[in-house]
């Protein structure tokens, strides 16, 4: 190709792509552009009903001016263009937009998400501490011990999407930090008490004749002083080793000389005890369990602006607190360091590894316990009305509890069909838990998967751990209830009430059973209300064969007997649990988005944004066309660009 | 020749017991002062600030009549001993606490802030600002062994409260260190006596102070800068929280003479206390497992009582519950249900009167606390008279979250700084930043500003 020839290509270039050549006055360009022709219909029309004044649905659309607002807030303005699409928006009581106005709206919103979303985003993730769980599964994995975190550490707090692992609502606090230094004193003394565990992270140090007979030569003739040589040996591997596993990565030569040096340190200093060598890795153990390195989940920052992949220390990190709870094993950092993570046969392997091992239960009891919102009956001051419920107490919290438990390690592991956490005809309970239930026949003492002659109780939603969190302390409460299977199941949470409205379900002892369904119609029958409530008190009322914890019932204590037909707002009409478990499970697309985010926002430990949205998408299809394959779709989570991906956070604050 | 004293206070101290009253030797004092100036000159002054949630019965709170001649209302009554230690002030709203979104919650976080904080249901908590105790601590906390001391007696919550759509932490913290950063509250009695006060409760095994315990925090430490390098700057922030927080733990390490001090100030009636309350708290987990929340509620005040008289920290903060608590308060007469719900009331007499027993309740706590202050003596003065001790709610009625005209009263003399005795209703949405100025000045922090503040309540200054 000639110069000329060269020269005028890239001029063809430029002029079909005016963005190569300059990206940002196309940015001003086409914000201009939205100044002038988007938002005044954004802010006319649709401002109309949607300003700061008067804000339908909670809706403001009149704040905003720019693009990059507009793609903030991606998730609000992916449900304008549904809206606007649906023909929903505006509503025939408003004056319609004429068919420019609407193309004009869709053509360009659409554009700027578009574009919004061309670049695949991880997301930021600032370091992670551990959160209490986490951070006891994993001294558990390291020392064998069982810590009380519940009661040693201040309690975690939880910022978006409710899960404790999110990394910028994981705090640090003196209190904290001199709690760690606590529990790392019990955690290590304990094991140091018991021999047998100790030697098998600390070998014995027994010099052979042949060593002492060269210490004490090389003490006599060359004056030199090697005995601390062979204890050397010993601190080196049992600290490398330990500190690896607690680093979850092979040691920098400088950071295992560090550590020898705090032991070299101790070493020397106590020089008294017989067993100065154990006592001497001891101390450097109980560093390391205090060191922000392992106390954190830090992956490194690149100076660059564009996302980047993890390393495979990092990967398999992610890879072990999502399935484990906690660090990765051996093996898992053996793959790492030898081999490439990133690939999808070997994540594959190891995934498949991982999920077969039983460390592996710890998704059940951390992931499903905090998305299902069950984890607060274990909270302290959780309680139910010990005289209307005499027969709640501890071990039928624990029955309940650990049914959730079992049955989702078994939906996930065994039977692998996620569509079961809706309705199947099987549950997890023993003995008491089956008495409690009302089911007639021996049962076992442990509890173990039983099936079922009823189609009410299968499911999550037939179970009384999740009917209990959902009651009041008093009594059932529809709405409570109702709104649970929205937001927890469908992900489909009914805007907040608007100011002032007084809340129904708290203003207890205005009104008995009898009047419960009487009194929620009366509460709809006000527009305000009705919107939302349809669907919440329909299902709410759905469940109202259950009692506060669960039993199942068929009339009301004054002998008033319960009526559990419903209609939701799209048509589906049922009565009782069984037929509604039947109308969630039409509803599979939402739940299937719902649990993709849900699980999403849990194995990276940020909430899930707009700029995810192409990754949750992808992640509802995998469950859609797999009929919902568990394993298919954990694969499908640890492949995805933001679980092997991260960047920096650009210097501006 | 200040320090001097300082040291000669402290021994002094030690050799009295602070419940006697014993002349001062005249060689402590400098020339030209009495006795009774030498104690005026000291009085190191406390402050403490007091969460209730969920908001009072509105009409059963304001005192009748104004100024010094006033009745206290029914909720209040239980303060009749203490009416001249008090100030009860009507008419004071927190701005900021409302204009973003209706609810508890945006009146929680920032209680004590008085900035508006951050509207959302993720990551990005930010409760606008520093926390007036916060502030306070930066100034004056380098002169005890802990700068400030968080209670309560509820677990953080998690999650997100879809009502409103904002996260549940906003409810769980009053204190915050820096906007982005809540400070966790102690909520355990027998692990916040523990921290302060185990190794002086006789025949209590020691807890034995590891040796290598500064070789160990320089290793940390160094580990955590190694990691900060090369960090985006919010990354190098989180890690920043843990720096923080071994520093502080490395400077009671180092700071031999602040735990000389403190050390000095467990004098034999201090101990003669520790005893006693150490008892109830082993009583209290053995005989009601942990239940009985009045009695949980005045281990803690009796616990905060002893920080300040023993001087291991001058800054406190309580939390009664987090916000929207929903804590049955059936135990008390006449009362069926839990706070949230009976705070919600509809005007119905029945759910009102139960609210207003509820606040009682609170108030009775309250009065607790003051009576421990009032009860130790330091020189001629009570440590009531030497401390500021705020109660208040972010909200009024709870019914229809109302944010004007806050439940808010004032105890304790501030060391002579507030003109106690008296209720006083400013002008209608004063703010009450103007309050925290004020107490902020009379902790001898000299700012001209406290959020939204715009003057200095002279009313209440002596």
């Amino acid at each position: 190709m000639s110069t000329r020839a060269l020269l005028l290509f890239i001029l063809t270039l430029m002029w079909a792509f005016p963005s190569l050549a300059d990206p940002n006055e196309e940015k001003e360009r086409e914000q201009k552009h939205f100044s002038s022709t988007v938002r005044p219909i954004l802010h006319g029309q649709c401002g109309d009903c949607h300003n700061a004044v008067d804000s339908k649905a909670g809706v403001n659309l009149v704040r905003f001016d720019f693009i990059v607002h507009i793609v903030q807030n991606g998730k609000l303005f992916m449900k304008v263009i549904d809206e606007i699409e649906s023909g929903h928006m505006p509503p025939n009581t408003r004056p319609p937009l004429s068919d420019s106005e609407k193309d004009t709206l869709l053509i360009y919103l659409k554009k700027y998400l578009d574009d919004a979303l061309a670049e695949p985003d991880p997301g930021l993730i600032p370091p992670r501490r551990l959160s209490n769980r986490e951070y006891r599964y994993s001294v558990y994995d390291l020392l064998g011990v069982e810590l009380n975190t519940d009661s040693l550490l201040p309690a975690d707090a939880s910022g978006g999407s409710g899960f404790d692992n999110q990394a910028s609502t994981a705090y640090m606090s003196p209190l904290r930090l001199e709690r760690y230094f606590e529990l790392a004193e019990m955690a290590v003394e304990e094991v140091y008490a018991d021999p047998q565990k100790w030697r098998s992270l600390v070998p014995a140090y027994v010099p052979t004749g042949w060593t002492r007979f060269l210490v004490w030569w090389e003490q006599v003739w060359n004056q030199k002083d090697i005995s601390f040589e062979g204890p050397q040996q010993i601190a080196r591997e049992s600290i490398s080793s330990f500190a690896t596993l607690a680093y979850r990565k092979f040691l920098e030569t400088e950071e295992q000389e560090q550590l020898m040096e705090l032991f070299a340190t101790i070493y020397k200093a106590e020089t008294d005890s017989a067993d100065r060598l154990d006592r001497s890795i001891k101390e450097v153990f109980k560093s390391i369990l205090i060191s922000p390195k392992f106390l954190y989940r830090q992956e490194r920052d690149l100076p660059i602006e564009k996302s980047y992949p993890l390393t495979n220390f990092e990967l398999a990190t992610r890879l072990s607190y999502l399935i484990w709870s906690s660090i990765p094993d051996w093996e898992l950092l053996q793959v790492a360091y030898l081999q490439d993570l990133h690939n999808p046969k070997i994540l594959e392997a190891q995934t498949l590894r991982m999920l077969d091992d039983p460390r592996s239960a710890r998704m059940a009891e951390n992931f499903a316990t905090q998305w299902l919102e069950i984890d607060k009956l274990k909270r302290p001051d959780f309680r139910m009305d010990p005289d209307k419920f005499p027969d709640y107490n501890g071990v039928l919290r624990d029955l309940m509890y650990e049914e959730v438990v079992a049955y989702f390690d078994y939906v996930f592991r065994e039977s692998q069909n996620l569509l079961e956490l809706l309705n199947s005809d099987y549950t997890f309970l023993n003995q008491q838990l089956a008495d409690h239930y009302g089911l007639v026949g021996n049962f076992s003492e442990k509890i173990e998967r039983t099936c079922l002659d009823s189609p009410d109780r299968g499911g999550l939603i037939g179970m009384g751990a999740v009917l209990t969190a959902t009651s009041l302390p008093e009594r059932t409460s529809p709405v409570l209830r109702g709104k649970w299977v929205l937001e927890q199941i469908l992900g489909t949470p009914p805007p907040p009430p608007p100011p002032d409205v007084p809340e129904l379900e708290t203003a207890q002892g205005s009104h008995d059973d009898l009047g419960l369904r009487k009194l929620l119609e009366l509460h709809r029958a006000d527009p305000a209300c009705a919107g939302c409530h349809k669907d919440m008190d329909a299902i709410g009322l759905g469940l109202e064969n259950f009692d506060a914890l669960g039993k199942w019932r068929n009339t009301y204590q004054n002998q008033v007997s319960i009526d559990p037909h419903g209609r939701l707002k799209s048509g589906e009409e049922f009565a009782g649990p069984g037929m509604l478990k039947e109308v969630l499970e039409e509803k599979k697309a939402l739940f299937a988005q719902n649990f993709s985010e849900r699980m999403l926002s849990y194995s990276v430990g940020r909430s899930v944004g707009f700029y995810d949205s192409p990754t949750t998408h992808k992640l509802r299809q995998v469950l859609l066309e797999t009929d919902f394959h568990s394993v298919s779709f954990l694969l499908a989570l640890v492949n995805s660009f933001p679980f092997r991906h991260k960047k920096t956070e650009p210097e501006y604050i | 020749m200040k320090k001097s004293w300082h040291i000669s206070r402290r021994r002094m101290l030690k050799g009295l017991g602070a419940c006697v009253a014993l002349p001062v030797l005249d060689a402590m004092i400098p020339a030209g002062l009495s006795a009774k100036t030498f104690w005026e000159w000291e009085r190191v002054k406390r402050i403490a600030f007091m969460f209730m949630p969920n908001g009072v019965h509105p009409d059963k709170w304001t005192p009748e009549g104004q100024g010094t001649d006033f009745h206290l209302s029914p909720i209040l009554q239980p303060l009749t001993p203490f009416k001249n230690d008090l100030l009860v002030l009507g008419e004071l709203m927190n701005q900021n606490s409302w204009r973003t979104k209706d609810g508890h919650y945006t009146k929680t976080a920032n209680f004590l802030t008085s900035m508006r904080l951050t509207n959302t249901a993720g990551a990005n908590v930010n409760a606008g600002g520093v926390s007036v105790d916060q502030i306070i601590a930066n100034q004056i906390g380098d002169q005890t062994l802990f700068p400030s001391l968080q209670y309560g007696v509820d677990r953080v919550r998690s999650g997100v409260d879809l009502a409103v759509n904002l996260t549940r932490l906003y409810g769980s913290a009053i204190s915050w260190k820096s906007p982005t950063q809540p400070i966790a509250k102690e909520i355990n009695p027998r692990m916040a006596f523990d921290r302060l006060f185990r190794p002086f409760v006789p025949g209590k095994p020691p807890i034995k102070e590891n040796p290598h315990k500064k070789s160990v925090l320089d290793l940390v430490m160094q580990d955590a800068k190694s990691l900060q390098k090369g960090m985006g700057v919010g990354d190098q922030n989180k890690l920043a929280e843990y720096l923080d927080a071994v520093r502080s733990v490395e400077r009671r390490l180092d700071n031999q003479d602040s735990l000389k001090d403190f050390e000095a100030q467990i004098t034999p009636d201090v101990k003669k206390e520790l005893v006693r309350l150490d008892q109830r708290i082993d009583e209290y987990v053995d005989q009601t497992a942990g239940i009985d929340i009045t009695e949980r509620v005045r281990l803690m005040f009796d616990i905060m009582a002893l920080a300040f008289w023993s001087d291991a920290t001058r800054v406190t903060t309580f939390m009664f519950g987090n916000s929207v608590s929903s804590r049955n308060f059936s135990f008390l007469d006449g009362v069926s249900g839990s706070h949230h719900g009976v705070s919600h009331h509809k005007n119905d007499p029945r759910l009102m009167s139960q609210y207003e027993i509820i606040t009682r309740w609170h108030i009775e706590q309250y009065g607790y606390f003051l009576s421990r202050l009032a009860s130790i003596k330091e020189g001629d003065h009570s440590l009531l008279d030497n401390s500021m001790v705020m109660f208040g709610s972010g909200l009024r009625d709870g019914n229809r979250h109302s944010p004007h005209n806050l439940p808010i009263v004032v105890a304790g003399k501030g060391g002579g700084t507030l003109a106690t005795g008296q209720h006083l209703t400013f002008a209608e949405d004063t703010p009450l930043a103007n309050l925290y100025l004020t107490m902020l000045h009379g902790m001898d922090v000299s700012t001209e500003r406290f959020a939204d503040s715009e003057r200095v309540l002279h009313e209440i200054v002596c």
